[in-house]
């Protein structure tokens, strides 16, 4: 047997039982109760109005927005190429589909926090991942991107420098004050740069 | 236990010391193998010479084997490992443009970086290109992300696209890998090196 055969069959053998053992599930997805109380406190759940503004922005692939309110205040007003989950309805097997999945990021919102909090809470406690929550809801959205006030002058320049982008933003979501409507600040409403929440990181590679 | 960085073991400022330690020795082994000579990796398309192919796929199915051992005896949590997200369409056109940059250059990337350091001009040359590639793509890229970001996939697996264990599927990546070692042997034999 040269070694090049031998070398062979244990490869082979080593894929058979690879084959044929269970794949390792000593890692259950449920979270402990501290578990949860620890996401809940770090906020890994929440999207702040920026990023969100941004992705939507850059027409991010990625991210799938879910309006958990009742399909009534649905109809009435939602964000673009938003979906209706009403709470009551969430466990329905039809979405199980979207909110079990590993490829889009699922931004849940609502008003205010309480229901897309409670939706993800229970989302989370079944061990679905990629689910998220808008921070502040459709107020805060609208507070801030889509009629954001001016800071003061004093302010630091990131603070002037979020304003800046949030009155571009303004501009492309339709927001309420077109005041200062200059090409600067839409030019740069258009293309602000990616900044992605921490997701998983590690280099890519390639030949 | 791993993915060291990822769990923080180790930490995440490490990562392009570790990075760029790999990369040197990555290409080192490139060097050794004879992997600067373009008629090297041309080979593997005029049939003449299939180590190209045989190192990466035997790489392929080290490693692969050696994450789903590792995996089986908990020493790495695969859900916290990377995948590339798949954007179906870009990958194949992609892939159809890097093949032919291959075909014509006589370099991967990796190759060109290597035989450019041990100052071979036509790699330098194709460095060069690499980069007007580059700038080209930077440039023209708001006619093309429309396209670039089609047919998004997610960080998706063969394994749970074809819907079996990812045992299973390493066992087939297995027979496939050996599958085309033997017909690339046969294809050494009856496509013997013109020799210049």
């Amino acid at each position: 047997m040269t070694p090049r055969l031998r070398l062979t069959s244990i490869v082979i053998i080593l894929g058979m039982i690879i084959a044929f053992v269970p794949e390792n599930t000593t890692k259950p997805y449920k979270l402990t109760a501290s578990e949860l109380l620890e996401e809940v406190q770090y906020g890994t759940e929440m999207v702040s109005p920026d990023d969100l503004a941004e992705w939507l922005i850059n027409n991010d692939p990625s991210i799938q927005l879910i309006d958990i309110r009742t399909p009534n205040e649905y109809e009435q007003f939602h964000l673009d190429n938003a979906m209706n989950i009403p709470l009551s309805q969430l466990l329905d097997e039809e979405w199980i589909d979207y909110l079990d999945q590993g490829i889009m990021m699922n931004i849940f919102y609502s008003n205010g926090t309480t229901l897309s909090h409670e939706a993800w809470m229970i989302t989370r406690q079944l061990g679905y991942e990629n689910n998220y929550v808008l921070q502040g809801g459709l107020n805060y959205w609208t507070e801030t991107i889509l009629n954001p006030s001016a800071p003061a002058l004093t302010s630091p320049d990131d603070e002037i420098a979020k304003y800046t982008f949030r009155k571009g933003a303004s501009q492309y979501f339709g927001g309420g004050s077109l005041t200062q409507s200059t090409a600067a600040t839409k030019s740069k409403a258009s293309k602000p740069k990616i900044k992605r929440k921490k997701k998983k990181k590690a280099p890519d590679g390639g030949c | 236990m791993g993915p060291l960085i990822p769990q923080e073991i180790i930490g995440e400022g490490w990562n392009f010391f570790i990075a760029f330690a790999v990369g040197i020795g990555f290409g080192f082994v490139l060097e050794q193998a004879g992997f600067s000579s373009s008629r090297k990796l041309a080979g593997v398309f005029y049939g003449y010479d299939a180590v190209v192919l045989k190192v990466f796929f035997t790489a392929a199915v080290t490693g692969m084997l050696g994450l789903l051992y590792f995996s089986l005896f908990d020493w790495i949590d695969l859900n916290l490992v990377w995948v590339n997200p798949t954007f179906l369409w870009s990958a194949i056109v992609g892939g159809v443009i890097m093949g032919a940059g291959f075909i014509i250059g006589g370099f991967c990337p990796g190759t060109s970086v290597c035989a450019a350091a041990i100052g071979k001009i036509d790699a330098m040359v194709f460095v060069g290109g690499i980069f007007i590639g580059i700038f080209a793509f930077a440039e023209m890229f708001p006619i093309l992300k429309k396209f670039y970001m089609s047919n998004y996939l997610g960080q998706v697996k063969l394994s749970e696209v074809l819907g079996i264990s990812q045992g299973a599927l390493a066992f087939f990546v297995i027979l496939a890998a050996i599958g085309m070692f033997w017909v690339a042997e046969i294809a050494e034999k009856k496509f013997p090196k013109e020799e210049y």
